[in-house]
């Protein structure tokens, strides 16, 4: 008789992200991306990690997402978000538990966790990825990501170590449909730790300003360079608000402190994928690109014809964006008034 | 007083150029720069010195072009600089990197006790931002990410409060000293260097450490053996493909913003209709 | 605040004049510094392209041995009339040209000046870059002891200034040694542009057997539109040069772009096969003193010297300048050991750099050709008329079979006084052998 040695089920985990009892949506694209992984890795289960204090509520979310199971540490070490308690939680887990695929957002709070894991437990973490696949043959993780300021995709696999790691910038991956009523298994660990083991504490928080969030935008105007001045910004604001969306903007716009940085989309900027996305005055560096290809419709407003831009939007218009833009405000106006 | 600062020589993105048809980097040509945020990281450091006194030691891994960036540093102010530089070292990921990297530091802590690491944000042409995260991890220190500003520094008592830049706005920590920042650009304002800076510079020879001299590595840590991840495969972006084009020279402006609005609508992306709300 | 710097010479400027003042005083001791104001040496620097050896050889005698970044030795030079659809070509190929090294190389001066400021550094100099002389700092009696830079605690001194700041001289203007900014009548805009094509496939375009070969051709007429100017073709190991200069008077007097009377010389059905398939990698414009002899600035005056450029050290018919420039440096900075030797850093002493430049070919050339920008200046049909001529009795002579050979000759004299009187073109000859002539 041969001895059956009961290997578990591949796990591939997902850390679900929160503060302040909020679950970040990017935690909701991982679990649909976990999904796929688990459709091409046979009798893969998909579970989600979740760390905090009462926050135990957030577990049925994942679960309507995908999660069959969600490991929860609960303690008042872990409110709010410290790098060393979270770090010693989650490798804890990871020792414990072997994920084979452990997938995190690529917000500041992820990618501060995600590397310290990936040294604490010793393996590769493929950071920002754009496309997460299993490669037919290994049956391992293909994370595809870009280099060199997005002018490069490299598809890398982490071949030895376990487990495979990666992030994933918000947005990047659709959201995925939840289920209406969906069951699974809560697992709750401890944290055996103790404040004084801690040398960090928070003193206070100072809120963001405005809490502009355009990756969750379904529209969005953009302006560039070629917007020429801070003022012409005033005009995207009107055809934003007419249309029901926000300001987006190229890098330079942001350097030349015409708008501040949490309008910026691209590479060093946010990756949006709204519905609708006006570039104007944008002339489509690759830089650009990558953080707003993903839209539904883009509408590229140039007077260059030859704008790279061009190739990647929808509908492009060759002209002086201050001549197309009022007449756009105009037309959309018109059409709301029922005209 | 002690801050060491990890630095990095990056190709100028903006500068690069892919060969369409083998997607392989054409490196030849592309000017080197610092890695944007960590000359902030530098400029911070400096700033600590100014105002406590002490040295700022720049450590590099790279081939030995890096030495330019360093000297770079030099310029900026810093005292000592360390490239590590070794063919041995070649392809390492983030993993194999923050070994490197923490290992350097751990033998400058042998010469005496460093109370200030300074990382960027992420270097530009991997973009990863897992360097100072994993070697804060191996080092067993503090680490503060996305470090916005230094409230104040304490050496004697050795804490510092750090601003930090999350999702939610600004969160402002108390740590104990040594810990690692990494930085983004808002740390310090990069000022002009000083002629005497630059004229130190233009003398000053970085030190080589290589894999076995003055400190050994560890063969299996470095370069291709140390680093779990591999690249399966590199390749241009395919492009979205470009869409109609119209023209307002020959359609005229209202024709081509209508036509424009026509297909945004037939795409069904938003409904103009939606936003009449209370108006009509 | 700060400590003083404190250094036997100063040199400002990192171009070939600037480097070759700065390398013959390191060797011989004196603690200089070289003050650059690109990102390193060379960044914004750029020419035609061709370096002739026996400048450098006089600066650095091992020069070969150092490495130079070299593209192609020329081995075949000439000149080029291009009328608007033909072109006559006057080419010269010699085995002379083929000895090593050879008289005269293509170089790209991004690669160029980085090493031979490099040769200064390994001889002791001290360089630095991204920093601009704002200022000659001088004392109460006008003597120049150091510069000031656009950095904070920004000061040098040294009891000599070596200006060498290239064709936009604003230093030299500032300490008066030259009255004022030049009249675009006497600076030419140069556009030129590399473009990158396989070595391969300029060997076959030009005739070349190898990379060991390379042709350096000036082309007149057509390709500046007929106006005074030329426009310059030449091969690099990797790579084309090619670009036109005019008096900038003349791109003004013609409203004329200057990349537009590039693009249109590239695109003449002459040139344009040569560059067929060619990714242009760098497009730059720059300018080119025509200041003549007679209105170069006073050479030096007490703890300072004026080289290269900045000096107006160009021979505009040959269109040098590089080799001057590094004479004049070598000898200002022979010029700055004596002084050292001396003690004596005066006005009068200082006065032997000029002496020297008047032994050397330096003045001498610039002596001799005198009279060309005014040449050119009040001949401007010279550069059209004749190469269109040119063109056309050449097409007359091939093509005139069947007539005879007196009739043809006489057409084609009729041809050229159709374009200009006898007594003209006596005029524009006489003109030219005095330009010639200095
Ligand atoms: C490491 C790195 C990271 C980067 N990250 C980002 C990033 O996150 N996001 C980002 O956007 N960029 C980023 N960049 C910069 C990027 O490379 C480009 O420089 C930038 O996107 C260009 O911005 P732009 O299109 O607004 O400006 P430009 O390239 O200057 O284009 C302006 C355009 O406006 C057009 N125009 C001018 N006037 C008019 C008019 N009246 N009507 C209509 N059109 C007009 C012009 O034809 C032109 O196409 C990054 C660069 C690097 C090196
Ligand atoms: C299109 C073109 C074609 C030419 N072709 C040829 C040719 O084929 N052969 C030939 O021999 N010559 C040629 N020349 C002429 C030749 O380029 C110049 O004569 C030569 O470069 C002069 O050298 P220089 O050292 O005097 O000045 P430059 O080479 O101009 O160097 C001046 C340097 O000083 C620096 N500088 C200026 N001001 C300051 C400051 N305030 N502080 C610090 N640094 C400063 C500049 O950045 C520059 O690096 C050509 C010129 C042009 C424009
Ligand atoms: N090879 C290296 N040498 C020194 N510092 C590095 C190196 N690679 C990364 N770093 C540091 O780590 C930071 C983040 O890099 P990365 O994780 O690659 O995005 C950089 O800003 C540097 O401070």
């Amino acid at each position: 008789m041969s001895e059956q040695i009961e290997t578990p089920a591949p796990r591939i985990w997902v850390f679900i992200e929160q503060e302040e009892g909020q679950p970040h949506p990017v935690s909701w694209e991982l679990l649909g991306a976990a999904a796929r992984l688990s459709a091409e890795l046979p009798g893969s289960v998909v579970e989600g990690v979740l760390l905090g204090h009462n926050v135990a509520g957030i577990a049925p979310q994942a679960y309507r997402y995908g999660a069959t199971r969600v490991y929860l540490i609960d303690d008042p070490l872990l409110e709010p978000y410290r790098n060393l308690p979270y770090g010693h939680g989650v490798s804890m887990l990871v020792t414990k538990y072997k994920p084979e695929i452990f997938l995190f957002g690529a917000t500041t709070l992820g990618r501060d966790l995600a590397g310290t894991i990936a040294t604490r437990v010793h393996t590769g973490l493929t950071a920002d990825c754009t496309e997460l696949t299993i490669d037919p043959k290994l049956k391992i993780l293909a994370a595809t990501r870009p280099t060199f300021g997005g002018n490069l995709m490299a598809t890398i696999l982490c071949r030895k170590h376990r487990p495979q790691m990666a992030t994933v910038r918000p947005r990047v991956l659709s959201m995925p449909e939840p289920l209406p009523a969906a069951e699974g298994e809560l697992l709750r660990e401890p944290l055996d730790l103790n404040e004084r083991d801690i040398p960090v504490r928070r003193l206070r928080l100072i809120p963001g300003k405005e809490q502009l969030n355009i990756e969750y935008a379904d529209v969005i105007v953009a302006g560039g360079r070629g917007m020429g001045g801070p003022k012409g910004f005033t005009l995207l604001e009107e055809l934003a608000e007419s249309l029901g969306g926000v300001v987006g903007a190229s890098r330079p716009v942001i350097d030349a402190g015409w708008l501040g940085h949490e309008h910026q989309v691209g590479q060093t900027g946010k990756t949006v994928r709204p519905k609708l996305y006006i570039a104007a005055g944008i002339s489509g560096a690759v830089q650009h690109t990558v953080g707003m290809s993903g839209s539904n419709f883009i509408l590229a407003i140039n007077s260059d014809p030859k704008a790279p831009i061009f190739q990647v939007a929808n509908a492009s218009i060759v002209g002086d964006l201050y001549k197309v833009i009022p007449e756009l405000i105009r037309q959309v106006k018109g059409t709301r008034n029922g005209q | 007083m002690h801050s060491v600062v990890a630095i990095k020589q990056v190709p100028d993105t903006s500068n690069v150029r892919i060969n369409p048809e083998t997607g392989t980097l054409i490196r030849e040509g592309v000017p080197t720069i610092i890695n944007p945020y960590d000359i902030h990281a530098v400029e911070m450091a400096v700033r600590i010195k100014e105002q406590f006194g002490g040295t700022v030691t720049v450590i590099s891994m790279g081939p030995p072009k890096a030495m330019e960036a360093l000297i770079e540093c030099v310029e900026q102010g810093a005292d000592r600089a360390i490239l590590i530089s070794d063919r041995r070292f070649g392809a390492a990921d983030t993993l194999a990197t923050s070994y490197v990297l923490a290992h350097t530091i751990e033998a400058l802590q042998k010469e005496g006790p460093v109370d200030l690491l300074l990382f960027g944000k992420q270097a530009i042409d991997g973009d990863t931002g897992q360097v100072g995260p994993g070697v804060a991890a191996r080092l067993q220190v503090p680490l503060l990410s996305n470090a916005v500003m230094i409230e104040s520094f304490d050496p004697v008592a050795r804490k510092a409060v750090i601003h930090r830049k999350i999702e939610q706005g600004v969160e402002v920590i108390e740590t104990s000293l040594p810990a690692l920042l990494t930085v983004e650009k808002e740390i310090a304002t990069v000022k002009r260097a000083a002629l005497s800076n630059v004229i130190n510079a233009a003398r000053y020879k970085p030190e080589l450490w290589t894999g076995d001299a003055p400190v050994p590595f560890d063969p299996e840590q470095i370069g291709i053996k140390g680093s779990p991840t591999i690249v399966g495969k590199a390749f241009t972006p395919t492009p979205r493909g470009a869409g109609a084009i119209l023209s307002v020279a020959e359609k005229g402006l209202r024709q081509t913003v209508a036509d424009a609005l026509a297909m945004i609508v037939q795409a069904n992306v938003v409904t103009f209709e939606h936003h009449n709300g209370g108006r009509s | 605040m700060g400590s003083k710097h404190t250094f036997d010479a100063i040199v400002v400027g990192g171009g070939p004049s600037g480097s070759a003042a700065a390398l013959t005083m390191a060797r011989a001791g004196l603690k200089t510094i070289l003050i650059e104001r690109g990102q390193f040496v060379g960044a914004k620097n750029f020419f035609g392209g061709v370096m002739y050896t026996h400048a450098l050889a006089d600066v650095l005698p091992e020069y070969w041995e150092r490495k130079p970044p070299f593209e192609r030795p020329v081995t075949e030079q000439g000149y080029w009339m291009l009328s608007p659809d033909s072109v006559v070509r006057i080419m010269h190929k010699s085995e002379h040209y083929k000895q090593e090294p050879a008289e005269a190389y293509t170089v790209l001066r991004a690669l160029f000046d980085p090493w031979l400021a490099e040769q200064a550094v390994a001889a002791g100099a001290l360089l630095i870059t991204k920093t601009t002389v704002s200022h000659i700092l001088q004392d109460a009696k006008g003597r120049v002891i150091g510069v000031r830079t656009d950095r904070p605690d920004g000061e040098v001194y040294a009891p000599i200034v070596i200006i060498a700041e290239g064709v936009n001289n604003l230093l030299t203007q500032k300490l008066g040694l030259i009255k004022n900014d030049l009249p675009p009548r006497f600076v030419a805009l140069a556009v030129k542009e590399y473009i990158s094509l396989p070595p391969k496939e300029i060997q076959a375009r030009f005739g070349l057997s190898g990379p060991s070969e390379g042709a350096a051709i000036d082309v007149f007429g057509d390709a500046t539109l007929g106006l005074p100017g030329t426009a310059f073709l030449y091969t690099d190991r990797n790579g084309l040069s090619i670009g036109v200069g005019m008096l900038l008077e003349e791109f003004v007097a013609h409203k004329l772009r200057p990349y537009e009377v590039l693009a249109r010389f590239k695109n003449h059905p002459v040139i344009q096969p040569y560059l067929e398939g060619g990714k242009p990698l760098e497009y730059g414009a720059h300018l080119i003193p025509e200041t003549g002899y007679d209105r170069m600035p006073k050479l030096s005056a007490a703890g300072v010297m004026v080289v290269g450029d900045a000096a107006g050290m160009v021979d505009a018919v040959h269109r040098e300048g590089t080799n001057l420039a590094m004479t004049a440096g070598k000898l200002a900075g022979t010029t700055a050991i004596a002084a050292h030797q001396a003690n004596n850093f005066s006005a009068a002493f200082l006065k032997q750099y000029r002496q020297s430049l008047e032994a050397s070919f330096v003045l001498k050339d610039m002596k001799q050709y005198r009279r060309m920008t005014d040449f050119l200046d009040s001949t401007p049909h010279f550069m059209g008329t004749y190469a269109n001529f040119l063109n056309d009795a050449a097409l007359r002579y091939f093509t005139a079979h069947g007539m005879p050979k007196r009739d043809m000759e006489k057409q084609i004299v009729g041809l050229l006084q159709e374009r200009r009187s006898f007594f003209g073109m006596a005029q524009d000859m006489l003109k030219l052998l005095r330009a010639m002539r200095g």
